[in-house]
């Protein structure tokens, strides 16, 4: 690696010298905000808000007015302002840039007078309620659904039920079948006991951010850093780097029940793929999306596995489905260079050959 | 050495400093300080292997379910060895006392989670090993220490690569999950049962509990729900009574109820409660 005779002693003042600017550029960006695009709420239910994001000057009003609003159901485990980051990495803001008309559900913060909120709630009354409110501002017209990671299961629960309110499904990092050999997570809540998640109330973000932190720690809580070190310290890079972080560690508390279910129905008795799901007394089956639909998911995603994704279509019954690899990983998918060059365009153009 | 992940919110300095003073550890123990003559690896796995054990220890001390608890879940803190002196324990209020069967309960969940924890700790010493020989024998004996901050992070990277395959060999383990599962479920019964003795000093202080609050919670939930029923089934009637009763659109506007107030992002009034 080295010749012997290195002068470790100047090694060490380089990457001390290193350090010392790099949390000087940290403390810098500690103020950065997240979240850029404007949005006004339209709609709330409990502790959901639905968002409607105002039109960007320039964007084609006839194109709006033409388009099917777009839902984006982003999941309960995280914040959806992860889709409007910042102006150059918002899913968001490309689907305005395209005339689009986007909604978007902030599930916010449940506290403890919503421990006993199930996902029959979440799905049925605070999901429809925004489909329901969209619907009525809109002729009635069925809608575009964006379900995004847990999101993208209840979208596809939402849209097997009440097919006549969805015209056309995109799922994002969607899991579908949670028994896939490569699933970590899943093979380490498979033997919690779900009643006692209950029973404990309201489960804290962090508990889950420790969760997730730990499926691959050295790089999630070691290596990321320490790149820093080696990466480029623009101030914009930092500043990049510090929403990332805000995102990450700024998760919402889960509602006891809801997620005990998510996991006993989902991560435990994988109910989706076996078809023994029922909300509201009724069955959903995959089978019964025949919606158009596209299903995109990442290849190096630790958390959703692509398998996990890409069962989806053996089990719908939609005659349009496509799907969509991008070599990324799960967050990746949502901010990464290579996944804003490739998943929005996508996503228009697919709701463009189909409109 | 603090912990930046077990704390709520997001700290990037504090775990950007905890990340480098890892790093410059571990390249101290990469013999960065020899006399200039290239490390011998070897003879490094070991005190690798103890220093990397630690970190494993301070950072998943209690499993990754657990890991965050103590500053958000007040039965998962992640000291599990020491009964929770300051916390509830048994409450040495007269009528509020814990009943003795509960104590012993209590007590006997801290057993079981100080035994998982010992569990625990020899999965994070077989990871730690596995890593240090697997990097010891991917760094080739003949390799110098670094001299560049660049020749630095290569070395660095290669440890985080054999870190992680040892850590996933072990952590897909059916074991290592089974194990987890029995952490996060002994922790949590433990949290109930705290929260049996907090029911009960809450009774004591004539104050309302948990449960009697759920059960209102619930009644209310009930009311709000039978309200809109009776709404909806009133509204048709009435529209019919009125005039037109045919606009889909305006019946829609009225299942849904008025638009929020301007600024009302965060009331949190149910609208159209059903479940």
């Amino acid at each position: 690696m080295t010749a012997p005779g290195a002068d470790p002693g100047a090694l060490f003042a380089q990457l001390t010298l290193r350090v010392a600017e790099t949390l000087a550029r940290l403390r810098q960006a500690r103020d950065v905000t997240v979240g850029c695009s404007a949005k006004r709420p339209v709609w709330n239910c409990g502790k959901t808000t639905l968002h409607h994001y105002l039109p960007l000057a320039g964007a084609s009003v006839a194109r709006r007015r033409a388009s099917r609003p777009v839902l984006i159901c982003f999941a309960l485990v995280n914040r959806p302002y992860i889709l409007d980051l910042q102006p150059d990495r918002s899913l968001v803001r490309r689907l305005l840039e395209a005339g689009l008309s986007v909604y978007l559900i902030d599930w916010n913060d449940p506290d403890e007078a919503d421990r006993r909120v199930d996902l029959e709630e979440y799905i049925e009354t605070h999901l429809g309620g925004c489909v329901r409110h969209i619907l009525a501002s809109h002729g009635d017209e069925p809608l575009d659904l964006l379900g995004v990671c847990q999101g993208g299961v209840l979208s596809l629960i939402y849209s097997a039920l009440h097919r006549e309110h969805i015209a056309r499904l995109v799922t994002l990092t969607t899991p579908v079948d949670f028994h896939t050999p490569d699933n970590l997570l899943s093979k380490w809540v498979r033997q919690l006991d779900t009643r006692l998640i209950e029973a404990s109330g309201n489960i804290p973000g962090e508990v889950l951010n420790a969760l997730f932190l730990a499926l691959m720690p050295f790089r999630l809580t070691q290596q990321k850093y320490v790149r820093l070190l080696a990466g480029n310290t623009e101030p914009q890079a930092i500043e990049d780097f510090v929403r990332m972080e805000k995102w990450i560690f700024d998760s919402p508390p889960q509602a006891a029940v809801a997620l005990a279910q998510f996991v006993r129905w989902f991560y435990q008795e994988n109910r989706l793929m076996r078809g023994t799901l029922e909300i509201a007394g009724r069955r959903v089956r995959l089978a019964d999306i025949r919606q158009p639909l596209l299903n995109l998911y990442a290849l190096e995603d630790h958390i959703v596995p692509p398998a996990a994704s890409a069962a989806l279509r053996e089990q719908v019954g939609s005659r349009d489905y496509s799907d969509c690899a991008v070599a990324t990983g799960h967050i990746g998918m949502y901010v990464s260079r290579s996944a804003q060059a490739a998943v929005p365009g996508r996503i228009i153009s697919w709701l463009s050959e189909r409109r | 050495m603090e912990n930046p992940f077990t704390s709520a919110g997001s700290r990037p300095e504090a775990a950007f400093a905890s990340a480098a003073e890892r790093f410059f550890e571990l390249l101290k123990a990469f013999g960065m300080p020899a006399t200039g003559q290239p490390p011998n690896w070897s003879s490094l796995a070991a005190p690798l292997a103890g220093q990397f054990e630690q970190w494993l220890r301070m950072s998943q001390a209690a499993g990754p379910w657990l890991a965050a608890g103590g500053a958000a879940w007040p039965g998962a803190s992640a000291g599990f060895t020491a009964p929770p002196s300051a916390s509830f324990g048994p409450l040495p209020l007269g009528p509020a006392a814990a009943q003795a069967g509960e104590v012993q309960r209590t007590w006997e969940l801290w057993g079981r989670l100080a035994q998982l924890q010992t569990r625990l700790a020899a999965c994070w010493s077989e990871i730690a090993n596995t890593a240090a020989q697997r990097f010891v024998a991917r760094v080739g004996s003949a390799a110098g220490a670094p001299a560049t901050p660049e020749q630095a992070m290569k070395l660095y990277e290669l440890w985080v690569n054999c870190a992680e395959e040892a850590y996933a060999a072990t952590v897909h383990k059916d074991d290592f999950a089974r194990l987890q599962a029995e952490l996060a479920n002994t922790a949590a019964a433990l949290l109930v049962e705290q929260r049996r003795h907090a029911e009960t000093l809450v009774r004591a202080f004539g104050l309302p509990t948990r449960n009697e609050v759920d059960a209102l919670y619930g009644q209310v939930k009930d009311l709000r729900r039978q309200l809109a029923e009776l709404t909806d089934a009133a509204r048709p009637a009435r529209a019919g009574e009125s005039r037109t009763g045919g606009d889909e659109r305006a019946a829609a506007r009225r299942r849904e109820g008025p638009a929020p107030r301007r600024g009302s992002a965060r009331r949190t009034r149910a609208r159209r409660p059903r479940a």
